[in-house]
């Protein structure tokens, strides 16, 4: 066992436990420490609890802007769980959550492959590697809105897609993207497809690159051509990384809004309507603030709930 | 068979030599061991062999089959690298079944083999633990088990006990022994130990700088060594080699050391190879060994003074000073000599050893 | 003026016991090394006495005031680690001066010691370069040289030149020797080459599995070791051992296999014990009058001497000959020993038999030998 890796840092390596008499230096440390961090402490109660407690109060009354009056009165239009119980006899509520999850099952596995292959060609050297990092990440740094605008004009029955496509096929190609149902969602799934691949890209190059290199070139003397070093060496290694970035997708998928809000507004009809779309919907057409205050409650719950193992998981205390 | 051989074999790396014009031949079943300093291109060496490196220059033989451009996952040859490279996310057990699991043998026939090679390398109660908190001693065996398995011919080992403790170390060396005779496989094997070098091979090959010193066995090159780089790279300590002046006289060369002395007369064969000399400038190489103590007033000897005594168990070392030189004698484990005093001794005829100064190469007959 | 003393040191870690009621004193301006396997404790008693750690029992007595609860910056100990921490965006020259700069020291002061140092440990052609510019060895004294920057009560080293190639190694070693013996500090050195503590320690300790086994100084330790474990550890090749039993009456010992008899005289008791007969392999007499036939398994040549591995039948044991006249492989010889050049070592607790009608106990905080009479 070797001391500190440098003389300032006199951590001892993982095993020393704390005794029970710190000395002046230790306790003067910890201080310091809890006077930094109460700054953002008390921030990040204002700005979380607190809004979390109003809307749960909101969501317990049936009060809209329209009743003229400060949410603080909210209580005297007490409707106790009523809220709750309409958005779960709600069947567009429903149909909207179906369509978000049926983008999340398709769009999250798409891109963990696109990403997880790009990586490995990325891991790899190759001409003009450098060039196509800036390309690879530009998808990413565009505005989600002006993702959004930028593919509905592409989606355009005479748009460029349809051009390319007409030159590929030969005959006239004029398929109504964004009018037909069906369409509508895979033009919105491609989008989404073509702006978050970079982020699981990046994420599992990251991965990949903590694959230990030596182990890859024992690999490759014991006689493991790329398909078993990719199996036996680098899959099992990048377990942990793989299920953060697919947990990390999968959550931010279930938001999704902005670009798709743009190319479609929820549309044709409510073919493209995602819960985000709907809740903006409600909130901004129908005013029904106290409603929307349950559905963004049950969201949260829910979602904190399916996230919280994953994060238990792979955040243990170093 | 499995004989290496290395042509003309040479490794730039940029404007960096690390490799310059190699001829070696490792012949087959022999135990070669590549010995150096750091940086001296021995780890160079056996990436090449092993196909980790594409040679700037020249071949390498496996046999008479030309595998330089063969690439490293079909040479079928076993490497173990200094710092083990066990996949620590698999069990002993999987470490060990690795290499006949990507040559897709019959699970039985991998079970089999895996008992056989853990038992050898006495990991058998092991073999369902996770790798990743075990010590290197064990680590270390792992990773020999794990390259043996698939039975290659050729083993390059690069460093494999300089991370191990210096008692696992001796009893390591004689377990690869073991092992290379058992399984009649030519290795060769990186160490900067000249130490090691010499317990364990049947020829040893010294580099420097990424140039071939001298190949040959072990007592050849401790007995003979070409030049003054070998000269002070073997041995424990090294051969003393000390500025002298040839002189003659009444028929006999002697070499004047100045203020340490002057040697007894050189036996005949080396006076003969000391007319050779460039210049009368030489330097003189006894090995510490042959340096004794002579009591009385001798005529010719050295004298030179205690600068230091290192007592190592079964022996001592006194370190020794004249002037700008300095050099050092072996002695018993009882001997004493107080730091400052002045030792007058002799150099043992038959030790004695001379080189050019300015090429630094041995002056023999050959 | 350094008088570091251990008083029954225990570390504990949850359940694990790194070391265990260590008493050690080591003396001022002396350079102390703490030998012993890996996971042993040396380093844990390091990082106890640089105050990285804290005793779980016992004190730590830096000149006699017990520092137990003092930080590592208020013990005034400098410290050389494995591997070495230098500050890789600094030169050479700034990462000497930073433990003064650090404590406010001033500018000519530092540059003095500096020169003074540069030219002990012959560096200061180096000093413009950064740690990646320079070679193992001389990053190595720049790192002996930033501890030595300090005027500290002791110099902590752990081992520092273990990662450096093996003729490095054997400079060094005489370096830092000669280095303390000028500076007269007090130095306490880790290693787990038993080579280098015999040449650099004034005396040694001897670590098993976090207990001390022997105090001594290193010539002492390896000709009178006190057990078995001891016996083994230090010397290379290591020590033969040969099981049998030491019939106290009659004086003689005899193996296991009834091989090999030796008479020695002057052990006391007049009991049968069961013994291990321990001979170092340059005290092994190969093809001498006595002893029992083995066959020559192989010959390792080292140049200045052989090592020759023999199998008795029942084991094999190691002979070191001088110079390079060996037997051959598959030849047979008889193996002897020097009788005055033997221990013997009890079976049970691996204790030393004691001659000469003595039965000296060790007490080891003091490493004196108080002998009663047999």
């Amino acid at each position: 066992m070797t001391i500190a890796q440098s003389p300032i840092d006199f951590a001892a390596p993982g095993l020393s436990t704390q005794p029970a008499a710190l000395n002046a230096d230790e306790r003067a440390t910890r201080r310091l420490g809890t006077y930094l961090t109460l700054p953002t402490q008390i921030l990040l109660a204002f700005i979380v609890i607190f809004p979390l407690l109003m809307e749960l109060y909101i969501s317990l009354s049936s009060w809209t802007p329209l009743d003229g009056r400060n949410w603080l009165y909210a209580y005297r239009y007490w409707a106790g769980l009523d809220n709750y119980w309409e958005l779960i006899s709600n069947a567009r509520f429903w149909q909207s959550i179906g369509r978000t999850l049926f983008i999340m099952v398709v769009c999250v596995p798409v891109e963990l492959l696109l990403g997880l292959g790009l990586a490995l060609l990325f891991a790899g050297e190759f001409r003009g590697k450098r060039l196509f990092y800036s390309i690879m990440l530009m998808p990413m740094m565009v505005v989600p809105a002006v993702a959004g605008y930028m593919f509905f004009m592409l989606f355009q029955s005479g748009g460029p897609i349809n051009n390319i496509l007409s030159t590929l096929s030969g005959g006239a190609v004029s398929i109504a993207w964004l009018s037909r149902p069906n369409l509508a969602l895979a033009a919105v799934m491609i989008a989404d497809i073509w702006q978050w691949t970079p982020l699981m890209f990046l994420i599992l190059l990251a991965g990949l690159l903590g694959v230990p290199e030596d182990q890859l070139r024992m690999a490759t003397l014991l006689g493991a051509g790329p398909w078993w070093r990719f199996r036996l060496i680098v899959l099992p290694r990048i377990r942990a990384i793989l299920l953060i970035a697919l947990a990390i997708r999968t959550i931010e998928i279930f938001k999704v809004f902005d670009t798709l809000y743009i190319m479609t507004t929820g549309g044709p009809g409510v073919s493209t309507e995602t819960i985000s779309v709907y809740i903006y919907k409600v909130t901004m057409e129908d005013l029904q603030w106290s409603y929307v205050a349950a559905i963004a409650l049950v969201i949260l719950v829910v979602l904190s709930a399916l996230a919280a193992p994953a994060i238990k998981r792979f955040a243990p205390a170093r | 068979m499995a004989a290496i051989t290395l042509e003309n074999l040479s490794k730039n790396f940029g404007a960096f030599a690390a490799l310059k014009e190699l001829n070696l031949e490792v012949r087959d079943r022999e135990f070669v061991a590549l010995l150096g300093p750091s940086g001296c291109g021995k780890t160079t060496t056996m990436n090449l062999i092993s196909g980790l490196l594409h040679p700037s220059v020249g071949r390498i033989l496996f046999d008479t089959r030309d595998v330089t451009p063969i690439p490293m996952d079909r040479r079928g040859v076993g490497f173990v690298f200094q710092n083990y490279a066990i996949f620590t996310h698999m069990t002993v057990r999987q470490n060990l079944a690795f290499g006949l699991r990507v040559r897709r043998l019959p699970p039985s026939e991998i079970n089999r083999r895996v008992g056989a090679i853990a038992e050898m390398m006495q990991l058998t109660k092991l073999l369902d633990s996770r790798t990743d908190k075990l010590s290197v001693n064990i680590l270390q065996r792992i990773a020999i088990g794990r390259s043996a398995i698939v039975e290659p011919a050729i083993f390059l080992l690069d460093e494999p006990l300089s991370n191990v403790d210096a008692a696992f170390r001796q009893v390591m060396r004689t377990e690869l022994k073991t092992l290379q005779r058992q399984f009649k496989q030519t290795m060769v094997y990186v160490t900067h130990d000249q130490l090691e070098a010499m317990t364990m091979a049947d020829r040893i090959a010294v580099l420097d700088q990424g140039i071939l010193q001298q190949v040959g066995s072990p007592l050849e090159i401790y007995n003979h060594p070409r030049n003054v780089f070998v000269a002070r790279f073997i041995g424990s300590p090294g051969m003393n080699l000390l500025n002298g002046r040839l002189s003659a006289e009444n028929g006999q060369t002697f070499v004047d050391l100045g203020p340490a002395g002057r040697t007894d007369a050189l036996p005949s064969g080396l006076a003969r190879a000391a007319e050779r000399a460039q210049s009368a400038n030489v330097l003189v190489g006894v090995r510490p060994e042959d340096l004794e103590c002579v009591d009385g007033a001798t005529e010719s000897g050295l004298t030179l003074v205690v600068s230091f005594v290192e007592r190592i168990g079964h022996r001592t070392v006194v370190h020794l000073g004249a002037g700008a030189q300095s050099a050092k004698m072996t002695a018993h484990s009882t001997f004493v000599a107080a730091l400052g005093s002045a030792l007058r001794l002799r150099a043992r005829a038959a030790g004695l050893r001379l080189f050019d100064r300015s090429s630094g190469l041995a002056l023999t007959l050959e | 003026m350094a008088h570091i003393e251990f008083d029954h040191v225990t570390k504990r870690y949850g359940d694990v016991v790194a070391v265990r009621d260590i008493t050690v004193t080591v003396e001022d301006r002396e350079f102390f090394c703490f030998f012993g396997p890996p996971s042993s404790g040396k380093s844990t008693l390091l990082r106890l006495l640089l105050g990285i750690e804290k005793p779980t029992e016992g004190e730590i007595r830096i000149d006699g005031k017990v520092v137990n609860a003092q930080s590592p910056a208020e013990r005034n100990l400098a410290m050389v680690f494995q591997n070495l921490a230098l500050f890789p965006h600094m030169s050479a020259r700034d990462n000497l001066r930073f433990p003064l700069v650090e404590r406010g020291v001033a500018t000519n002061i530092i540059d003095e010691r500096l020169g003074g140092i540069a030219d002990k440990l012959h560096i200061g052609h180096l000093l413009g370069k950064r740690p990646a510019q320079l070679s193992g060895g001389e990053r190595q004294r720049v790192a002996i040289g930033r501890a030595l920057m300090r005027e500290a009560t002791a110099y902590l080293m752990d081992d520092p030149i273990s990662a450096l190639d093996a003729r490095l190694r054997e400079e060094m070693r005489v370096e830092l020797k000669r280095l303390q013996r000028e500076i007269g500090h007090t130095f306490i050195y880790v290693t787990h080459d038993q080579e280098e503590a015999m040449s650099v320690a004034d005396r040694m300790a001897i670590l098993e599995h976090g207990v001390i086994r022997q105090i001594d100084p290193p010539q002492l330790i390896y000709d009178r070791p006190h057990s078995r474990y001891v016996a083994s550890i230090v010397g290379a090749p290591t020590m033969n051992f040969v099981a049998g039993e030491f019939d106290g009456s009659r004086g003689e010992f005899r193996s296991a296999d009834g091989a090999l008899k030796v008479a020695l005289s002057g052990y006391c008791g007049e009991a049968t014990e069961a013994v291990d007969l321990a001979f170092r392999p340059e005290d092994t007499v190969l093809g001498g009058a006595d002893g029992m036939p083995a066959r020559v398994v192989s010959v390792e040549p080292l140049g200045a001497f052989s090592i020759v591995i023999v199998d008795s039948g029942s084991q094999a044991l190691k002979a070191m000959i001088k110079g390079q006249a060996t037997p051959s492989t598959g030849d047979i010889v008889t193996v002897g020993v020097t009788p005055s050049r033997v221990a013997m070592f009890r079976h049970g607790d691996g204790r030393r038999l004691e001659a000469d009608a003595h039965h000296p106990t060790i007490n080891i905080k003091t490493a004196r030998e108080e002998t009663q009479p047999c």
